[in-house]
């Protein structure tokens, strides 16, 4: 994706990215009684990264995300499914919440920590990794021509050896569909 | 407690193989070793439902009509054991399949989510649950189906995922329909609910039959009975046999699981007019499906073609609806994921010798590798439906049911049916294995050829356990359909805080 | 206003069925998203008058709140479409980039000429 060229979209973008963040962040945080949560925080997350992949281009937003947002995505995962299983080892069903209520922090106010905040916070980072890679996936394969083809002819094509019927059309000596052979 | 680990298990194996994308044979060891674990806590589960009978979970401590609630009974459990047994049968099979470097990383994970789907959506105890376990399903599916396909192949994903999307808003339909007419979600609350407004009769029958009938047609779609399975004989050959054993075997039959449950448990015993629609639907499929085998000529469309005609047989089970007709009904649902299953995979290792899977491309198999010969054989006369194997027991249940109310019509377009199911049968067998082509020359110098076997002889001998044992398995079916129809004892042993009778 | 829900439900369905009968993949997918909204619709407006019934879990002040659990269904069921419909448009924008179409009878007709469809 071209980065554009107004210096004003520009310098917006990269300060609405931290502002939409903040928000974000106060969304995930007060998720737990109030309107937010995890699924909006993160919508909003990545919303912020879109904006700044538009003003600073693709390779701004990803190196924000340091890594692939699929591993982003899976942390998260892996945080979510296991704060859910916390209460397992003390004998609680799936998913019992433990919460402490933390009253009158400085800033925040009335504040929960416990397992409904961890859950939160991997969904927060399956919709981040999740939206983040759908974008820019299909953003590089409209800047990089038939970007998604390359990818599914340089791995891994299926083993059927055969078209699933006789086609004229099928061209089957150029279709690299034996990488075992 | 227990009954969450089937779901939990493949989640957190997913997560891990997601971590580590890098295919290595560490990697294989831990998913193979995963997947056995499954398998022997299902057996566990099996036998915790023989000895407790129906058990509920309440997730996060929340009681029953309020949160989300899994269900374990037998039948739920003899489908949680299929689910893991062809899951660790298609994973052993794929590793011998393709060389570790040219595995797609993704493809392991995706096959536990689809597991997780799976085993969610049969233990689940509350609709919408159900819903959502069928999108994880769908959307590993939706994913599988199109990971490993060329560019040929990857438009006949289309019709399978718009007609699973479609489905999909009509369960959610269905969901909310129920939600007006009960106010609640949970299985067995409207499973009381419904009977007591018929009671009452407050509130029309018509509108419980409405209900019953959209999500019938709801699962059936998934299912891929006769009108709707037209995306299934198509989007199924695109799939790696691995994958497609695992799909036929059991996504279809997840809708069936799921229809039993609806109308066994969850919807009031009096809907004549639905189990007679069902009945037709069902010898529908069963004829149209296998005329369309019959006309084929290639393993992997014979053998997909196949899959709502045996779909048919027990919707057919299912529309005679008394106790004994649900557990031929479940004893074939059995018998029929291990036989389908297993012939796609013996597909795919005629495909590997051969290199290719049309009939007349294939040859001289018998000679070749007798012990496949005798794999495919057994699965191939169980799907037709011979004696001893599993396959006869099942059809010869739903018979005798049939002759017992007297519908003579039906059992004989079954018995149709079962006879153009052996001749297909026979047609792959004998072009495949009997015939002499000198044409081919069996691929029998790479040796995962005989690994592949041995996964797929694994199935066969516990398919063949279940055609020489029947009597176990018929007990073993007998309780689950009373589980099943049990409507009370389900709700008492759920809605653990109320009064009953 | 339960009405007024069911006659909007009523023409997204419409809308969408048309949409979903059309021969490209991309009506067919804008039909599919319009489906699933109107499902959306249809679930809020089958789950009845919010007011009146509760939070099924709370204890008193429950005068204050809407039932919640349509609403959490939908928000379920807006998530999930957002998964599938994402898949719909990577399928379709890849199949694209294959065959140069999205025309459902040119995807599947066996008698094409045209040549260049597996190359690039």
């Amino acid at each position: 994706m071209q980065s554009t060229d107004s210096p004003i979209f520009k310098s917006v973008a990269v300060v609405m990215f931290f502002i939409v963040n903040l928000f974000a962040l106060y969304l995930l945080f007060r998720g737990h009684n109030m309107p937010g949560g995890g699924f909006i925080a993160g919508v909003a997350t990545s919303v912020a990264v879109i904006l700044l992949s538009f003003g600073m281009g693709l390779e701004a937003a990803q190196k924000i995300l340091r890594s692939d947002p699929i591993r982003i995505a899976t942390w998260g995962f892996l945080i979510a499914t296991l704060s859910g299983v916390l209460p397992m080892f003390f004998g609680l069903p799936y998913l019992t919440t433990f919460n402490y209520k933390a009253y009158e922090l400085p800033v925040i106010g009335d504040f929960y920590i416990g397992t409904p905040l961890s859950f939160d916070i991997g969904v927060y980072m399956v919709v981040v990794g999740v939206i983040t890679k759908v974008i820019f996936v299909i953003a590089e394969s409209t800047s990089q021509e038939h970007r998604l083809v390359r990818i599914a002819e340089s791995g891994y094509c299926a083993r059927s050896e055969e078209p699933i019927e006789e086609d004229p059309l099928r061209k089957s000596e150029e279709v690299p569909i034996h990488p075992d052979k | 407690m227990i009954i969450i680990l089937p779901v939990l298990i493949p989640l957190l194996t997913a997560i891990c193989g997601l971590l580590v994308q890098k295919s290595s044979i560490g990697r294989r060891w831990f998913f193979g070793f995963s997947a056995w674990v499954q398998f022997g806590l299902a057996i566990y589960l099996v036998r915790e439902a023989w000895v407790s009978g129906t058990q509920g979970l309440y997730l996060g401590g929340w009681e029953a009509p309020i949160g989300i609630t899994l269900v374990l009974d037998m039948l739920s459990a003899l489908m949680v054991g299929m689910a893991t047994l062809m899951t660790l049968a298609c994973t052993i099979y794929g590793f011998y399949e393709q060389k570790v470097e040219d595995k797609h990383p993704l493809r392991l994970p995706l096959i536990q989510l689809l597991l997780v789907g799976m085993n969610l959506s049969i233990l689940t105890g509350d609709l919408f649950n159900l819903f959502v376990a069928f999108e994880v399903m769908l959307l590993a599916s939706y994913a599988l189906i199109t990971l490993e396909a060329d560019d040929w192949d990857v438009r006949q994903a289309f019709p399978y995922v718009a007609i699973n999307i479609f489905g999909s808003a009509f369960f959610l339909i269905g969901c909310g329909f129920t939600y007006g007419l009960f106010g609640s979600l949970n299985f067995a609350d409207i499973a009381l609910q419904s009977e007591q407004m018929l009671a009452d009769g407050e509130g029309s029958p018509y509108q419980v039959e409405l209900l019953a009938m959209l999500m019938v047609f709801v699962f059936a779609i998934k299912a891929g009975a006769f009108p709707l399975y037209y995306w299934l004989p198509n989007s199924y050959p695109i799939l790696p046999p691995a994958l497609a054993g695992l799909f036929s075997g059991m996504l279809t039959k997840v809708g069936v699981y799921v229809l039993i449950r609806w109308l066994g448990t969850v919807m009031p015993h009096d809907l004549d007019f639905i189990y007679n629609v069902l009945v037709w639907v069902g010898i529908a499929s069963m004829f149209f499906a296998v005329l369309g085998a019959v006309s084929r000529n290639f393993i992997r469309g014979i053998l997909s073609f196949h899959i709502p005609s045996q779909i048919g047989f027990m919707l057919l089970a299912i529309g005679f609806f008394t106790p004994y007709a649900f557990a031929a009904g479940i004893f074939f649902l059995l018998h029929n994921i291990m036989a389908k299953g297993s012939l796609f995979l013996c597909g795919g290792v005629v495909t590997f010798l051969c290199g290719s899977d049309d009939l007349k491309k294939t040859g001289n198999l018998w000679v070749a590798s007798p012990l496949l010969g005798v794999v495919f054989f057994v699965q191939a006369m169980s799907l037709a439906g011979l004696p001893p194997f599993s396959g006869f027991w099942g059809k010869y249940m739903i018979i005798r049911e049939g002759i017992a109310l007297g519908e003579y019509v039906l059992v004989g377009f079954a018995l149709a049916a079962s006879v153009l199911t052996l001749f297909s049968m026979l047609k792959i067998w004998l072009a495949s294995f009997w015939t002499e082509n000198p044409d081919v020359k069996p691929r029998v110098d790479d040796k995962r050829w005989r690994k592949m076997t041995y996964a797929v002889g694994g199935i066969a001998i516990v398919s063949l356990f279940m055609g020489l044992g029947a009597q176990l398995f018929v007990e073993l079916s007998m309780m689950a359909s009373e589980h099943v129809l049990d409507r009370v004892g389900y709700a008492e042993s759920i809605l653990t805080g109320r009064e009953f009778r | 206003m339960i009405l007024l829900t069911a006659i909007l439900v009523g023409v997204l369905f419409a809308q969408s069925t048309y949409l979903i009968l059309q021969r490209s993949f991309v009506r067919i997918l804008f039909g599919i998203i319009l489906l699933a909204n109107a499902a959306n619709l249809a679930v809020l407006a089958m789950s009845g008058d919010p007011s009146g019934k509760g939070v099924p879990i709370a204890d008193g002040r429950t005068e204050l709140s809407a039932d919640p659990l349509p609403q959490a269904l939908i928000l379920t069921a807006i998530v999930i479409g957002f998964g599938v419909a994402a898949y719909f448009i990577a399928l379709l924008y890849r199949t694209f980039l294959d065959w140069k179409t999205t025309d459902a009878g040119e995807l599947f007709a066996k008698s094409t000429t045209d040549d260049s469809n597996s190359e690039s």
